[in-house]
């Protein structure tokens, strides 16, 4: 019995030492991981909106729904388009994509935010090949009808990745249906 | 034997994937590519040599009947501080290995260093053995890496190395891959070990 409680005493110590130690690292890095989604996020956004003024990117939000407007202008002059988030489940995670369409519809630009495909398959949808200044999805959308986007394989335009066809299908329908939900609700406003 | 030999011997003679076959669960995961493979590798060598270290520290406090609960504590802490460290400070390279970071908790090399290694030595021995098993392990998944992404990408590094005529075997990157090349490069190993004996 006497044993008991100084074994248990020593594993508490032991773990109460692990939570401590962890509770420092996780206050001193959780402002620096908010810092680096929030730049990852503005960085998405020059993406998507290119052509947009950096400081003339609104962030517009109700309850249902959360878009951007892009502007040339700082003072909301010259709308060149909106941005969106949008997901789809592809092959092992979602794919979170943010994606740039000017007013007729047609894709300005667009950056895959996160997901966890297959190393060297489908994580090859965010990454540029070599030489390339561009990224697969980038390649792919950008200046393409975003209401008309379909793989090759369902008889699109959107050359699939070879060995990736499930995540450069799921970029693409979630592109489509981001749209359409954008569409919806901008034309419902 | 000699602190060098300790630095040492993690590298090719008890090299921990080839020779010990530990550790064979993130190897198989990771391999696809020689990035992946050296920044799991780094990321578990940062982890294995804090590890062996702490729990050396700690070897004469810790009743033997507990000793496996509390490495486990020590390196389960150890991966989280990288997680957390990796996400605020390497972004980019957290995204592509975010999945994996936790599973080096379960990698069984790290606790069995601890197990067979740091429980049983001091401090400056056990961070030896931590580094030269930390190195082994990342050579082997650079090894194998190289062998996967030549493979099965033409490419080393994201960088084109074969022509555009050579189709690359895209089941070499797939998972099978890994069971294929992780095979031969041990039977390789093997062979050698038999060469000599004979």
């Amino acid at each position: 019995m006497k044993d008991v409680l100084k074994i248990g005493g020593i594993l508490l110590a032991i773990t109460v030492i692990a939570a401590a130690a962890l509770s420092g690292v996780y206050s001193v890095t959780k402002p620096l991981i908010e810092d680096a989604k929030q730049k990852e996020q503005d960085a998405a956004l020059t993406v998507a909106l290119a052509g947009a003024d950096t400081s003339g990117i609104y962030k517009v939000e109700n309850e249902e729904y959360v878009y951007y407007e892009g502007f040339t202008e700082r003072e909301r002059q010259n709308l060149i388009g909106y941005a969106f988030i949008t997901s789809k489940y592809g092959y092992s995670s979602d794919i979170v994509t943010m994606v740039g369409v000017d007013t007729a519809g047609t894709i300005i630009g667009i950056k895959v935010l996160s997901q966890q495909e297959t190393p060297g398959l489908g994580t090859r949808i965010a990454e540029k090949a070599y030489g390339e200044t561009k990224t697969w999805v980038q390649k792919q959308f950008e200046g393409k009808t975003a209401m008309g986007c379909a793989v090759d394989k369902d008889g699109g335009s959107i050359i699939s990745i070879t060995g990736a066809t499930i995540s450069s299908r799921a970029v693409t329908n979630s592109v489509v249906d981001g749209y359409k939900k954008f569409n919806e609700f901008i034309t419902k406003k | 034997m000699s602190a060098f030999k300790e630095l040492t011997k993690g590298i090719y003679d008890q090299n921990p994937v080839f020779k010990q076959a530990l550790g064979l669960c993130p190897t198989l995961a990771v391999s696809n590519s020689v990035e992946n493979g050296l920044g799991m590798g780094l990321a578990a060598t940062f982890v294995l040599v804090c590890s062996n270290v702490i729990i050396s520290l700690i070897r004469k406090l810790v009743p033997a009947k507990i000793r496996i609960p509390v490495y486990i504590v020590v390196i389960a802490s150890f991966v989280t501080i990288v997680d957390y460290s990796m996400n605020g400070l390497f972004h980019e390279l957290h995204k592509s290995l975010g999945l994996f970071i936790p599973l080096i908790v379960v990698n069984c090399i790290i606790l069995g260093r601890a197990e067979a290694f740091a429980g049983k030595n001091n401090i400056f021995l056990s961070l030896l053995d931590g580094i030269g098993m930390g190195l082994g392990f990342t050579l082997a998944l650079v090894l194998l890496g190289t062998i996967r992404e030549i493979l099965g990408n033409g490419s080393f590094l994201g960088i084109p190395v074969i022509g555009a005529s050579f189709k690359p075997v895209l089941i070499m990157i797939l998972p099978p891959g890994a069971f294929l090349s992780i095979g031969f490069v041990m039977g390789f190993f093997n062979w050698i070990e038999n060469r000599k004996s004979n």
